[in-house]
């Protein structure tokens, strides 16, 4: 007598074990470790003591720099006039260039400023994908 | 009352680090298990699902919800995998899609058939464990985290054709390691 499985026999065998299959226990929980490697992204205050001491600094100079004009002696203050007066006639004469220069600089550098956001969105893009 | 998946996910968008360890807790073993699948290595699997979960977190307030949760998770483990293994996503593509019939969709909670012994359905899983990874992934997400072979053709972004080529595959080779064992059955 054949006793060879029919093709129904076989298909069922077969979707049998493939539906029974075991999943794979967890060796370990992994919860923890996931949450210890989230990135923290706690919002930081409005205003921090590193704010606070750089704008103590800058105020600081500010007014000493302030303090300092006013007490200078009035031969100074017309001799630094004089000097600011030939610095701008030399600025118009030799370096006009500068100035489109320095805007050309400034947006340069502002586009670069967008590329690690950028890198950052395609990257997001391909996790999604 | 225990929160639903939507609110778990919704909390966890919105930064809530307890949500998002209830959410890793509910899915570790999913995706662990087709990590395992594929790369066929316990501590690589674990590295793999444990990076699937963190790029989850940094990418989740992009989950709009549009497919579901556990699938985007599928999707995200998948990429590692083919980052780790760079010629699995080739043999995938070149699974072709020669198959054009409609495979019938499984029961999942169809009972064991009553003919079938246990010697026979070991014989399977060994067969089923010495899968090529491409078939390990298709034969996993169709079995045993039982999505349609839509979602896994949209997961995998393979052509639908492929995903049904692959499983026929698949079957074929546990009918072929079947057929053996019923060959050592009738010399014995």
């Amino acid at each position: 007598m054949d006793n060879r499985l029919t093709p129904q026999e076989q298909n069922a065998l077969i979707e049998d074990a493939l539906i029974t299959y075991p999943l794979a226990p967890m060796p370990r929980n992994i919860t923890v470790n996931v949450m210890a490697r989230l990135p923290k992204n706690t919002r930081p205050a409005l205003v921090t003591w590193n704010d606070f001491l750089l704008s103590l600094v800058i105020a600081s100079c500010v007014g000493a720099l302030w303090f300092a004009s006013q007490n200078l002696p009035p031969i100074l203050i017309a001799k630094l006039h004089i000097q600011g007066i030939l610095l701008y006639q030399d600025f118009l004469v030799n370096a006009r260039w500068l100035v489109p220069a320095m805007m050309f600089g400034l947006a340069a550098l502002l586009a670069a400023l967008t590329i690690p956001a950028l890198i950052q969105m395609t990257m997001m893009k391909n996790v999604h994908k | 009352m225990p929160d639903t998946e939507t609110t778990l996910i919704q909390k966890a968008q919105k930064g809530d680090h307890d949500a998002f360890a209830a959410l890793v807790d509910a899915h570790q073993r999913y995706v662990y298990n087709l990590a395992l699948r594929v790369v066929k290595d316990e501590n690589e699997a674990l590295d793999l699902t444990q990076e699937t979960f963190v790029r989850a977190w940094t990418a989740l307030p992009n989950f709009k919800g549009q497919s579901q949760f556990r699938t985007w998770l599928y999707r995200i483990v998948t990429n590692l995998c083919y980052n780790r293994l760079p010629n699995l996503r080739r043999s995938l593509n070149d699974l072709g899609d020669d198959v054009m019939e409609d495979i019938p969709e499984s029961k999942f909670n169809a009972p064991a058939q009553e003919f079938e012994s246990n010697e026979t359905r070991r014989h399977l899983y060994q067969a089923i464990d010495a899968f090529d990874a491409n078939y390990q992934l298709l034969i996993t997400l169709r079995y045993q985290h039982e999505l349609s072979y839509d979602e896994i053709a949209s997961t995998l972004n393979l052509p639908l054709g492929t995903v049904k080529t692959g499983i026929f595959r698949a079957k074929e080779q546990l009918r072929k390691s079947l057929a053996r064992l019923e060959e050592s059955w009738t010399t014995v």
